[in-house]
């Protein structure tokens, strides 16, 4: 009984309707060429400007985010129109055509569809098939390349972390405090038991943002009583903590 | 044929973290005779491709994987929750066949083709890992130069450029559509 409103909710958010709209320029085009049965290298200008101007006013079927784009081929077809129009001292030759930049320039995209068409029954197919996803093996700590990570880089990766544990809309519990001290015990121990901890895993697992605020002082707090050492394998990448070896061996 | 070699090639592909080359095959084998491994491995193939299994062994990405069978695709899914797989967009498909067939194409050539400012479609190919930068022009402003992925060839199931659909396949289609308008009219 519980499931009926649920599946409702489901549904109405997952059926997004989109409709068919002309991407650009040339797809409208085509499909007008089409349409009217036009020989794509003779384009009666005139007519199809008429056509494609009709669906730019209607504003139905056309993206448009791109609307500057189909205004911009109307102009282009309306020059075009003015050239085959004026009158010439000579005859223009065969690949004078005024039209020719236009028709080069559908005839590629028309084969451009095509393949398309090709690629989508392609990966339509091999959509369902499944391989087993692998993960990459992790490198080894202590590899070469790792650089001492300065307050800056830290405080970059801990603003990183607060934007997404913002974005997360997490109940706050009240009436929990957390102490410097505890945390920093915390960290320690889970750094002795794991040996070496991945910064933003770590915060991410952080209950609520003062949590996590927490956590960051002490981790700050250790680096400077020398007890952990914070590495970056390259720059912007994710931050490890280590135990110093020297705090190791005094314990 | 050495017994074995079928069932040893079976085995390399399994562990295999990535589509395993036929060269990969041979180098690792390289105690067999090659023409031997070669058959076995169209064996291998053939015995996959027939046998009552749920897995079989495709060549995809330029070499060897196991996948499942396309018609236990509704139980994949619902073991890994997914509903569906995203599928491209037409823009970005349109985008993908151009760098497909014009590489290694700048950005300003790719909205020249298609009419329309593609830098957003671009990026969001780059980041698919569909495909990549290469290295920059040596014409004014230096753009950027794009190609197709590796990637690109596993997502379409293909082995190497080569594959991509051929002008005669391209040209069926057109000929379909032409055929369609020429119907007369009831």
């Amino acid at each position: 009984m519980n499931d009926t409103p649920l599946r409702e909710i489901e549904t109405s958010e997952s059926y997004q309707v989109r409709l068919e709209v002309f991407e650009g320029p040339l797809d409208l085009l085509l499909f007008l060429i089409r349409k009217k049965k036009i020989d794509i290298h003779n384009i009666p200008i005139a007519v199809i400007t008429r056509e494609y101007l009709d669906y730019l006013g209607r504003e139905e079927q056309i993206n448009l985010d791109r609307e500057a784009e189909f205004v911009l081929m109307a102009a282009l077809l309306i020059h075009i129109k003015s050239q085959l129009l004026l009158p010439r001292e000579q005859p223009l030759t065969e690949g004078e055509d005024p039209r020719r930049f236009l028709v080069d320039q559908l005839v590629e995209f028309q084969r451009i569809k095509a393949a398309c068409s090709i690629l989508k029954e392609r990966e339509e197919g091999q959509l369902s098939l499944w391989t087993r996803e692998v993960l990459p093996p992790l490198p080894e700590p202590g590899e070469a390349d790792l650089v001492e990570v300065s307050l800056f880089e830290l405080a970059e990766s801990f603003f990183v972390l607060m934007k997404r544990k913002e974005a997360e809309n997490f109940r706050v519990v009240r009436g929990k405090n957390y102490s410097l001290e505890e945390k920093m015990k915390e960290i320690v121990a889970a750094l002795e038991k794991e040996s070496v901890l991945d910064f933003l895993e770590y915060f991410n697992r952080q209950e609520t943002l003062e949590e996590a605020i927490v956590s960051f002082f002490s981790l700050l707090e250790l680096i400077k009583v020398r007890l952990v050492m914070a590495v970056q394998e390259r720059l912007f990448q994710t931050i490890k903590v280590w135990l110093r070896r020297e705090s190791q061996a005094r314990q | 044929m050495a017994p074995g070699l079928k069932e040893i090639i079976e085995s390399l592909i399994f562990v295999s973290l990535e589509p395993l080359s036929r060269e990969k095959i041979v180098e690792t084998l390289s105690d067999y005779p090659a023409a031997e491994v070669e058959q076995a491995l169209q064996d291998l193939i053939q015995s996959t491709a027939s046998a009552e299994r749920g897995i079989a062994i495709i060549q995809s990405g330029g070499g060897y994987v196991f996948t499942t069978r396309p018609e236990f695709d509704p139980w994949v899914r619902r073991f890994l929750k997914i509903d569906r797989k995203s599928k491209l967009s037409s823009a970005s498909l349109e985008t993908l066949s151009i760098v497909a067939y014009h590489q290694p194409v700048t950005l300003s050539e790719i909205s020249a083709l298609r009419n329309v400012d593609s830098s957003y479609t671009i990026k969001t190919l780059l980041e698919k890992k569909l495909v990549k930068i290469t290295g920059r022009k040596k014409s004014p402003g230096n753009p950027l130069i794009y190609r197709t992925t590796e990637r690109f060839l596993a997502y379409f199931g293909l082995n190497s450029l080569g594959e991509l659909p051929t002008e005669e396949e391209i040209a069926k289609i057109l000929g379909e559509d032409r055929t369609v308008e020429k119907a007369p009219k009831p």
